[in-house]
């Protein structure tokens, strides 16, 4: 068997393997209460994932609610409940930075093991009563400083995607394969055009075929993640029409295949489509996402998957996942080429 | 590139139409009769629904319109005539004879539609301007998708699911642009980048056309 | 066989969600989502092996056609 497809076999593995069985980071889910008032001296949970708590640790867990890099709230004590919820009681100033009349506060537990983790505006404090002049010193005395850094590899954490973060190994990858699959079809195209032999035009369309599957799939697998993240399966985002389009036009190609009864005219005529549409596809691709605003990370500017978007720890299966898929979808094109042969033998039409 | 052959040839289409006036007939028919159920539908529409529904008329009337551009070479002097004439040629005086046909026929759209509704639009160059850019874009498109239909069978839905891919993004940025002409006229545009982004796939599209035609000419 | 095929993919596919989709906080949104997870790879895989399979069938017929008319 090819090396490659030992490749894509070992490197599945290792995705399925590394992408199913790495923790994600300690992370805060939410806070109780949610609100509060200047002046209140109030114990306050946070609720964590992921998390131990309870476990012995060489320096203290330190909590704080922040508003930005100059002001900052230390819990006075910290307490754990349980190895997911902590105790922190915290006493609230007497007055709001910037003479604001509330503010939205970040959670950030400090963890010598774990790291530092941190829900965004976890909390709203009120001001109630009258404001002093000055600006309570709780907020400038304990400032955040000396984070420790997580130990151990992880996933990141991510609020409402949770575990689903690990889709980014099944999910994404299904866009790539469709992407080079289609540029190979679009390639053998080309050297048919060149050297009208029927192997070429048997490619074209095998490669064709195997990336309307992977598109299905990744738009399907896209919809279940949607649907439990974005609220709905179809939200009308520009990467699912986008698909949805690349799709449609390849399907179109195979329409156009099946109108002709000549079957070189039909190659001939259905490659100079395949090039025309591939290359009117990538100002398509280009364009259009950076018309919309996306759901979908990376978006706003740059529809491709951006260094922001991933975590180192994160790239270190993405890419190997990439691959290993990639090669899947090039064995399984290969095993529709073959088919074809035998069948066109079969047929006499070789 | 051969000028004298492209000016003759699209001297001899223009002819040829204005003797039969099928295209033209056809055309007309096509535009007063959706202009009309956009009367009956709605006289008042908001901005960006007049925006959307003069293109899509214009759309669908240039793909009808288009769609037998291919389809007259039965007679044998055309036949002969054509395979002398480097394809290259030949395709590029059809995009630009079915250009011209959409000027007209999108200058015939704008005008019964503006009749119809209360058109929003108040800069009446940049619009003009827009309908031009508009018309080479889909003559290029479609020119070419029906020249691979007509060994088909020539239907418009057929054209018109073939070029989907390519007229999205035209379609997008003209609408966009078309949004920029309901703008007092005294206002300063900032709509270069979308012009130039058309124009730059307007030259992708040209230069695919023309690399790839002679491979569908072959016959 | 198709027939009973399709119906179970149709089953998987239409009435499953339906129903988890609306009882959201219990089971799929729980323990962190990781049954959105494996859905989401059951999708991948069976489209892939649903493929696999259909290409297996027409390989075999094929197999026994050349057979038969050797």
């Amino acid at each position: 068997m090819k090396w490659w497809k030992i490749a894509s076999v070992v490197l599945l593995v290792y995705t399925f393997t590394a992408g199913l069985l790495v923790p994600l980071k300690s992370g805060i889910e939410r806070v109780e209460p949610a609100v509060a008032a200047t002046k209140q001296s109030l114990a306050i949970r946070f609720f964590g994932y992921n998390t131990f708590f309870t476990r012995p640790a060489e320096e203290p867990i330190r909590v704080w609610l922040y508003y930005n890099d100059r002001y900052a709230l230390q819990a006075r004590q910290v307490k754990p409940l349980n190895d997911t919820i902590l105790e922190a009681t915290f006493q609230m100033p007497a007055n709001l930075p910037d003479g604001k009349s509330f503010v939205l506060l970040n959670a950030l537990v400090d963890h010598p093991a774990a790291g530092a983790s941190l829900l965004p505006a976890a909390l709203t404090l009120r001001q109630v009563d009258s404001a002093e002049a000055s600006l309570d010193r709780a907020w400038t005395d304990n400032p955040v400083t000396g984070l420790h850094l997580q130990r151990g590899f992880s996933f990141p954490y991510q609020n409402i995607l949770y575990e689903t973060i690990r889709n980014t190994y099944f999910h994404v990858p299904m866009w790539f394969v469709l992407l080079f699959l289609f540029a190979a079809s679009v390639f053998y195209s080309i050297k048919y055009l060149h050297r009208p032999e029927v192997d070429l035009d048997r490619r074209a369309a095998a490669y064709a075929e195997v990336g309307i599957l992977f598109g299905i799939l990744g738009l399907l697998s896209g919809m279940v993640w949607a649907n439990y993240t974005w609220g709905k399966p179809w939200s009308n985002d520009i990467k699912q029409l986008m698909t949805a389009a690349a799709l449609l036009v390849y399907a179109a190609y195979f329409v156009l295949r099946g109108s002709f009864s000549d079957p070189e005219k039909s190659a001939r005529l259905a490659a100079v489509y395949n090039i025309f549409a591939f290359a009117s596809l990538v100002p398509l691709l280009y364009i259009l996402p950076r018309m919309f605003d996306s759901l979908h990370p990376g978006a706003t500017g740059n529809p491709a998957f951006g260094t922001q978007d991933l975590d180192n720890t994160m790239r270190a299966v993405f890419y190997p996942a990439i691959a290993g898929w990639t090669l899947l979808g090039f064995w399984i094109a290969d095993l529709r080429i073959r088919y074809q042969r035998l069948r066109d033998k079969a047929l006499g039409l070789d | 590139m051969n000028w004298r052959g492209f000016f003759a040839l699209l001297h001899k289409e223009i002819v040829l139409e204005w003797r039969r006036r099928y295209a033209l007939s056809g055309i007309v028919l096509y535009v007063v009769s959706m202009v009309f159920v956009v009367y009956v539908a709605s006289s008042r529409p908001t901005p960006p629904v007049w925006n959307t529904l003069f293109w899509l008329i214009a759309l669908f009337a240039s793909i009808n319109a288009l769609v037998k551009s291919f389809v007259r070479e039965s007679s044998d002097r055309q036949l002969y005539y054509y395979q002398l004439t480097d394809p290259v040629v030949l395709v590029l005086a059809k995009i630009g004879y079915n250009t011209l046909l959409l000027m007209v026929l999108s200058g015939l759209a704008s005008v019964a539609f503006i009749l119809v509704t209360d058109s929003p639009v108040q800069r009446w160059l940049l619009f003009t301007g827009i309908l031009a850019l508009g018309s080479l874009s889909f003559s290029i498109a479609f020119t070419f998708i029906s020249s691979i239909a007509a060994k088909a069978d020539q239907s418009a839905t057929l054209v018109a699911i073939l070029s989907f891919p390519v007229v999205l993004p035209v379609l997008l940025t003209l609408l966009r642009l078309t949004a920029a002409t309901f703008t007092p006229a005294d206002l300063p545009l900032s709509i270069w980048p979308e012009v130039r982004n058309l124009l730059a796939i307007d030259a992708i599209l040209i230069a695919l056309v023309v690399v790839l035609f002679p491979y569908i000419w072959r016959d | 066989m198709d027939r009973a095929v399709l119906t179970f993919v149709l089953w998987l596919g239409i009435y499953l969600p339906a129903v988890f989709a609306e009882g959201n906080r219990d089971f799929m949104r729980e323990t962190g989502k990781i049954y959105v997870v494996v859905a989401t790879l059951l999708v991948i895989l069976l489209g892939i092996v649903g493929y696999l399979i259909r290409l297996e069938r027409r390989l075999t017929k094929l197999e026994h056609q050349t057979k038969d008319d050797a």
